[in-house]
């Protein structure tokens, strides 16, 4: 009986505590072709939307990140949705899961679709875009793409786009 | 007042199309000349090197890019294949996070053997607005640039390529055309320039 109430007494001081959340199954929520990545934006509609591509293999990427995260939940309340869109090659979803883990990433991301031609979808998303990672799309609250960002950015500079635009 | 408008339409155009990369040569322009040390102690000249040969393919490549690595066995291949028509293949490392005895390594173990450079302080790559690995650039014997962008369509599956646009633009030149798909575009690792 003691032992009992010894072992509720841990489960209890262990809630309260806050124990480690369980392990999410996926951070990867699913894939996007061109079209289905236009389609999620417009699902966001009165929302500004921040779209970065990255890639675990992209250093520049890596180091950006944080600053993503931090600007999605400062700026959610506040009509923001960041979404992330990984381009890593299929064999290495193991590495994007372990790195979103690690990131314990606070917005959705997703994986550049395989297949089909990496030229459509670069151009989608915007004509003058090489391929080079990362890169950066604002869509304003109409759903239209006001403004692309080539390269790492900085927090600041990502904040200041977002308020012009949540303004 | 209607300048004014101009020139704010053209600063948000500009915004919007605004790259951080330094433009390269256009497609029919003088391709930047340059002269590196390979990893095995010669000089490559690309304008020699384009005199000499029917088509030089610049391509800049990586050790740690999965991107570029997907292409090791094709680059390799296609190497081989068209050196015997008179095309030569030069590979360029770019990256400042990847020092010679690294390239000197890869080029060993995925069978490299056409000649591999490394890039000082990633001078050729600027002058070529290079952006990433692997990105490839083909030039002509008389120094015009005449292909740029992917090696193919397909960096996960090379049994699986539908657009082997490198491939076709070197067979275009050979046969004397024009080559008809001269830009294209793929992902690849930044060019780690600092």
């Amino acid at each position: 009986m003691r032992r009992l109430v010894r072992a509720a007494a841990l489960v209890v001081a262990g809630s309260v505590l806050g124990a480690a959340a369980p392990p999410r199954a996926s951070y990867v929520i699913g894939e996007l072709d061109a079209a289905g990545l236009a389609t999620r934006v417009a699902q966001e509609k009165g929302r500004v939307v921040l779209v970065n591509f990255w890639a675990t293999w992209c250093e520049p990427c890596r180091e950006e990140f944080p600053s993503l995260s931090r600007l999605a939940s400062a700026y959610r309340p506040k009509g923001l949705t960041v979404l992330g869109v990984s381009t890593d090659l299929a064999s290495q979803m193991p590495g994007v899961e372990k790195f979103l883990a690690a990131q314990n990433a606070t917005f959705p991301n997703y994986r550049k679709k395989s297949g089909g031609d990496d030229q459509d979808f670069i151009d989608a998303v915007d004509r003058a875009w090489g391929g080079d990672l990362p890169f950066t799309v604002l869509y304003g609250r109409d759903g239209r793409k006001a403004k692309v960002l080539a390269g790492q950015q900085s927090y600041a500079a990502l904040e200041s786009e977002v308020q012009k635009l949540l303004q | 007042m209607r300048f004014a408008r101009t020139l704010l339409a053209a600063a948000a155009f500009a915004s919007l199309a605004g790259l951080a990369r330094a433009a390269g040569p256009e497609i029919g322009a003088a391709a930047p000349d340059f002269a590196l040390q390979t990893i095995d102690g010669k000089t490559l000249s690309l304008a020699e090197a384009a005199k000499t040969h029917k088509a030089v393919v610049v391509m800049f490549i990586a050790t740690k890019c999965p991107y570029s690595n997907a292409y090791n066995d094709r680059m390799r291949d296609m190497a081989a294949a068209y050196g015997g028509k008179g095309v030569l293949f030069v590979g360029i490392n770019s990256n400042k996070t990847e020092p010679l005895a690294e390239v000197i390594a890869h080029a060993k173990e995925h069978g490299h053997t056409f000649p591999i450079a490394k890039d000082p302080d990633n001078k050729v790559a600027d002058l070529y607005g290079a952006g990433h690995t692997p990105e490839v650039y083909v030039v002509t014997p008389d120094g015009k640039l005449r292909y740029h962008g992917r090696i193919d369509e397909n960096s996960e599956d090379a049994s699986k390529v539908a657009s082997p646009d490198l491939k076709n633009a070197l067979d275009e030149l050979l046969a004397n055309k024009t080559v008809a798909k001269a830009e294209t575009k793929a992902f690849g690792c930044t060019i780690k320039r600092v």
